[in-house]
């Protein structure tokens, strides 16, 4: 096997992660994985010798992702919802989290889309504020602003959560 | 040692590893000075924690045989049908954006992929705002106090049954209005105060095909506009509230106006 592939599927699992922290579902965030497997290996030859795969793989990542949310947004698919909607999506069976993993994670998804990814890319991918800007395609100060834009609006919503459990157990 | 004024975005580049090494010591002690920045860090370092902790366990999971699948196959093949499959999941990721905010898709601002119609609506209505929001004397073309006049005229230049919203349940009160050019069309323009003089707009053009809706903001700290448009009319409600206040006022105004357009 090449050089390029064998790089490619060391990436795997960060890729895996990274999706599943911007579509939750394990099958969906796959099938982004899988797109985005599908364009590089179509594309082998724009990665240039030298290029971190890391780095040409999450950019093609990011792209798929942001068009998707686009025609998400376009077909205007997210009508007003309760708060309430967010707790009656149930969490898929088979991934056991615990109440904190949870609320933290649903909180994650509540974000906006461009603030959940520039975070992520930060706090849980490791990269720096300087690569993550150049994956995303945004200068750094946007890239700044929606780090902490998206870490106030993520503690803000665990806030939430924290009251709306604290009135749960009052009432009961 | 620097010395310099540190802030709260240097709480987001030391926990990120960007504060330069020299600059480290003096913000520690800047830290320790303040208890309310302290503390922020502290939580922000936790919430990081559990994210990442939360996450951690996908890098340990096998990687599925259809993803190996793809990088071993000799002939790789760009199927275009493969990306719709997780569009699904990405439709109900934007469904929980507006459950954690209250109101429409938290969107995807600042990234200049909206449509045209509507990034023209939302600049016009976020330009016009701009103008005439800060104006003291000359807000407004026809005062709140002549309010049915107001709507008649709107309503017949801009080709819409235009009924200006009663927003006091949001603390905000008609100013008044005025004609504006849009585009080849007109808009009306209904500007509204709260008791502390903080204003906002409600921007209504006739013209639009498509139905569609979604926020634009004007740069990291201008106004920002939430915006619909349907078959017939197009609407935006721009100002510097934060972001709930802001859905909520939009969210009466789009009924109310929905209403009155049907009446």
């Amino acid at each position: 096997m090449d050089e390029k592939k064998a790089a490619i599927l060391g990436e795997i699992p960060r890729l895996r992660r990274y999706a599943r922290s911007l579509l939750r579902d394990r099958d969906s965030a796959d099938d982004l994985v899988q797109d985005c497997l599908e364009r590089a290996l179509v594309r082998l030859d724009n990665w240039q010798t030298g290029d971190s795969p890391r780095r040409w793989l999450f950019t093609i990542m990011h792209h798929l992702f942001i068009d998707q949310m686009r025609k998400v947004n376009r077909r205007g698919e997210a009508a007003m919802l309760p708060l309430e909607a967010r707790e009656a999506q149930a969490a898929p069976a088979e991934q056991v989290e615990s109440i904190a993993s949870r609320e933290i994670i649903d909180a994650l998804q509540a974000i906006s889309p461009d603030r959940r990814a520039a975070l992520v890319m930060v706090a849980i991918e490791g990269f720096s504020y300087a690569e993550a800007a150049n994956i995303l395609g945004v200068p750094a100060g946007t890239l700044m602003s929606r780090i902490a834009r998206g870490r106030d609006e993520l503690r803000g919503l665990l806030d939430d959560a924290a009251r709306r459990r604290a009135i749960r157990i009052v009432e009961k | 040692m620097t010395r310099r004024d540190f802030s709260e975005r240097d709480i987001h580049m030391a926990l990120d590893g960007e504060l330069p090494v020299d600059e480290r010591a003096a913000y520690d002690a800047w830290l320790e000075a303040n208890p309310e920045m302290k503390a922020r860090s502290v939580r922000y370092v936790a919430d990081r924690a559990a994210l990442r902790a939360a996450f951690a366990g996908v890098l340990d999971e096998p990687v599925p045989a259809r993803l190996k699948k793809i990088v071993f196959d000799e002939a790789p093949v760009e199927t275009a049908a493969s990306s719709s499959r997780w569009w699904r999941a990405a439709a109900a990721a934007a469904m929980l954006a507006i459950g954690g905010v209250g109101g429409y898709v938290a969107g995807i601002d600042n990234l200049g992929l909206e449509d045209p119609a509507e990034d023209q609506l939302a600049e016009q209505a976020i330009a016009a705002h701009l103008i005439y929001a800060a104006e003291q004397r000359h807000a407004v073309e026809v005062p709140a106090s002549d309010k049915d006049h107001l709507q008649t005229w709107l309503s017949n230049r801009v080709g819409l049954k235009l009924v200006a919203p009663d927003l006091a349940a949001q603390g905000f009160q008609l100013v008044g209005g005025r004609l504006l050019p849009a585009g080849e069309s007109k808009a009306a323009m209904l500007l509204y105060e709260d008791a502390k003089g903080e204003r906002i707009s409600l921007f209504v053009t006739a013209e639009s095909a498509e139905k569609t809706k979604g926020t634009y903001g004007s740069g990291e700290d201008g106004p920002e506009a939430i915006y619909w448009l349907d078959k017939g009319y197009g609407c935006a409600v721009v100002g510097s509230l934060p972001r709930a206040q802001l859905t909520a006022v939009a969210k009466s105004a789009y009924s109310q106006l929905i209403a009155g357009l049907a009446s």
